[in-house]
């Protein structure tokens, strides 16, 4: 009971302090909307779609064969890339160029006339692809969609050229059957080419244990989350710095007057630490839920590594206050070690990047071993893939509140 | 009865080298008294009140409160007093009233009989139109009565006021004092720590002087006094020669002690004031020195302390 009235007392203080409460939640939600629109907030890391202008002056090469133009322009406008590219028609290769040289769009593709017969006979034709200088990713997408259907279509006339050799020899003579022939074996491998996307893009998450189900977190859950653990830290300094207020201005020698054990003080200052920290971070959630779309992952997992977390930075902030004799010192020496295990554990670069050697030495850090739990559970990871996790938070957790307890005892003997 | 004994205490801060707080204080308070520590600052009065509040442990000694020690006894002790600090010690962002809730839980009560002790101590502090307020909006007299206020709630038997009038307005200090007698009356020990002699000599019941860590004398107040006995202070003021006539003075008879001048002004105190002023003139203009101010004291506490340890109180 006494214990609660401290921590009762400490939270109300934390939230009457305006900056401390813009410290502890908005600036990580403010990083994480302005990280998650730079690389984009849907559902991956993306780019926005290229403006691309098709002229097909391809007639095609008569019947039975495939129209080659036709193909790649319908490739290019088709449903499977329809985030990638936005296509429109131009009439001449004049109007696509100028399109592309007045940044009304990034790449013109112009496919010239002749192209199918070209495919089909002995002779020469070339696709031209021309694009804004300023742009990379966008003209090669579309370079390497219209070389796929290219290639299909090299695939057909050479199916059709080995069907009539080997109709030729077995004796097939008639050049009307030899040339329906070749026109049903290119339509038939035009048709199979064309049934399958010349491109697929998939995502590959880490494999983790226990993810039953892998998904695809966007960006900014992803910066969040490691906003999110960051200033967990932050939000456990200001109520933990409040035992040297407290010694500063007298209340904690009041306190130690009245039949009230100094194990019940720490425990209430501890219990103040956790809820505010606790508060925090589901604010934090909730906000990266409803505002920034995130899909945080199974519901109880979630909980477990919310309160872990909470519990962890408590003890984390009453250890950093412990070493400090001022609260401007128990600022300066936490604010240094927060920056420093937020640097070694991975916290700025998002959940998603961590891997290698570098996934392996952030576990000497309590913030690395919280954000890898934050992270299967992002992935679509359940117990399983946290259990580790959790053990080693909860076993730093530990070995944090015994060290703050022993400096409490002996500072205040 | 004695409620309150303290043996031979001995306090150093930093050990070896630093300075002895309190050194070998012994003194008891009866049960009802009202009893003064009476000292400059940095006499010990403060580290004393703390070893009794259980906030600092004694390097030798004993101190017993209710018959319970403050070193093995701890908890008992501290059910049966209420420490008033000497700087404000309350949580500014909290209302007076929340404060004093605080203050109350912390002495385990709750509920009702919290709500109840709450609205008393309330309408004895005078607070309760301004309870609501934040305590940082109180003015210094008002933030003093609730810092004494938060002691009362729990409705202790002895209680340990450390300089509680420092830096406020006459009509709270008035308020105060009157507020400490009704508290006596009402049958409350109470153990006051002060510099201010008019304090100490209005209050007490019996004094204890200390200075430099050491209890230089423990009494009633005519005890103490008639410890310089029908001496008389004399404060003088001098235009010019204020060292050389101090000196020559020091040789009279009938002085006991002459204080070093400063500023023109020295004290004196003396057997027969009425035998010495007029050598005191004569020498004066024999130096071609002029006495521009004169004024005699009868014995108080304040000759007291001089008498002890030839400084005065607010050196």
């Amino acid at each position: 009971m006494r214990a609660l009235s401290i921590a009762w007392k400490d939270v109300r203080h934390v939230y009457r302090d305006v900056a401390g409460l813009a410290m502890m939640l908005v600036a990580p939600l403010v990083l994480s909307f302005a990280l998650g629109a730079a690389f984009g907030a849907g559902d991956s890391f993306s780019i926005p779609p290229v403006k691309t202008v098709v002229v097909d002056q391809d007639g095609g090469a008569g019947a039975g064969a495939p129209a080659a133009g036709a193909l790649i322009a319908e490739t290019l406008d088709g449903p499977e890339i329809a985030d990638l590219l936005t296509v429109t028609r131009a009439d001449t290769p004049e109007a696509a160029r100028a399109d592309v040289d007045s940044g009304e769009a990034g790449v013109a593709v112009i496919i010239p006339q002749g192209l199918s017969t070209a495919l089909m006979g002995t002779g020469s034709a070339q696709v031209e692809v021309y694009k804004d200088p300023t742009l990379d990713i966008g003209p090669a997408i579309v370079t390497s969609v219209v070389q796929s259907v290219v290639q299909s279509l090299d695939g057909a006339r050479a199916a059709a050229l080995s069907s009539v050799q080997l109709a030729t020899s077995l004796g097939v003579t008639d050049p009307t059957e030899l040339s329906g022939l070749a026109g049903s074996t290119a339509e038939a491998f035009g048709a199979k080419a064309g049934a399958t996307a010349p491109i697929t893009l998939e995502e590959r998450a880490p494999v983790t244990p226990g993810a039953e189900a892998p998904k695809q977190p966007n960006v900014a859950s992803q910066v969040l989350l490691g906003m999110m653990v960051f200033f967990m830290l932050f939000g456990a300094s200001a109520p933990a710095r409040s035992i040297l207020d407290e010694h500063r201005e007298g209340t904690l020698a009041r306190l130690f007057t009245t039949p009230t054990s100094r194990s019940v003080i720490l425990g209430g200052k501890y219990i103040a630490v956790f809820l505010v920290v606790l508060i925090q971070s589901t604010i934090l959630l909730l906000a990266g839920r409803f505002l920034l779309g995130a899909d945080w992952g199974e519901l109880g997992p979630v909980i477990a590594l919310t309160l872990t977390g909470a519990l962890c930075a408590a003890s984390l902030g009453l250890v950093t206050v412990s070493f400090a004799r001022t609260p401007a010192q128990a600022g300066a020496v936490s604010s240094a070690i927060f920056v420093f295990l937020g640097l070694i554990s991975g916290n700025f670069v998002g959940t998603a990047n961590i891997e290698g050697p570098f996934a392996t030495a952030r576990r000497v850090s309590p913030l690395g071993w919280l954000l890898e739990g934050w992270g299967n559970v992002l992935y679509g990871g359940s117990w399983g893939s946290i259990a580790l996790p959790l053990l080693a938070v909860l076993a730093f957790t530990l070995v944090f509140f015994i060290v703050a307890s022993l400096f409490f005892r002996r500072r205040y003997a | 009865m004695e409620a309150i004994v303290v043996e031979k205490l001995r306090k150093q801060f930093d050990p070896p080298k630093g300075p002895v707080a309190v050194d070998d204080v012994s003194f008891q308070i009866d049960e009802g008294e009202i009893f003064s520590l009476l000292g400059p600052n940095g006499a010990g009065k403060t580290t004393t009140i703390s070893i009794l509040s259980c906030l600092l442990r004694p390097d030798s000694g004993e101190a017993r409160v209710g018959g319970f020690s403050v070193t093995r006894e701890a908890d008992e002790v501290k059910r049966l007093i209420g420490v008033v600090p000497q700087d404000i010690a309350l949580y500014e962002d909290l209302s007076g009233r929340e404060n004093l809730m605080f203050w109350g839980r912390m002495y385990g009560m709750s509920g009702a009989q919290l709500n109840k002790r709450v609205d008393e101590v309330l309408e004895l502090i005078g607070l309760v139109d301004r309870q609501k307020d934040r305590v940082e909006k109180y003015s210094g007299g008002m933030k003093r009565r609730v810092n004494i206020g938060a002691a009362l709630l729990h409705k202790p038997r002895f209680l340990y006021l450390d300089e509680p009038t420092v830096g406020i307005d006459p009509q709270s200090r008035r308020s105060i004092l009157d507020g400490v007698k009704d508290l006596n009356a009402a049958g409350v020990t109470v153990l006051y720590t002060t510099h201010y002699m008019e304090e100490a000599q209005e209050l007490s019941d019996r004094i204890g002087i200390m200075d430099q860590g050491v209890m230089v004398a423990v009494g009633t107040q005519a005890d103490l006094v008639r410890m310089v006995g029908e001496q008389t202070r004399i404060d003088l003021a001098l235009d010019r020669h204020g060292a050389a006539l101090a000196g020559q003075w020091r040789e009279f008879p009938g002085v006991s002690t002459v204080s070093e001048p400063e500023d023109g002004r020295v004290w004196l105190l003396v057997d027969d004031a009425n035998t010495l002023m007029p050598r005191l003139f004569d020498s004066a203009r024999t130096a071609g020195a002029r006495i521009t101010e004169i004024n005699l004291a009868e014995p108080n506490l304040e000759m007291v302390f001089l008498h002890l340890t030839g400084r005065a109180l607010r050196d």
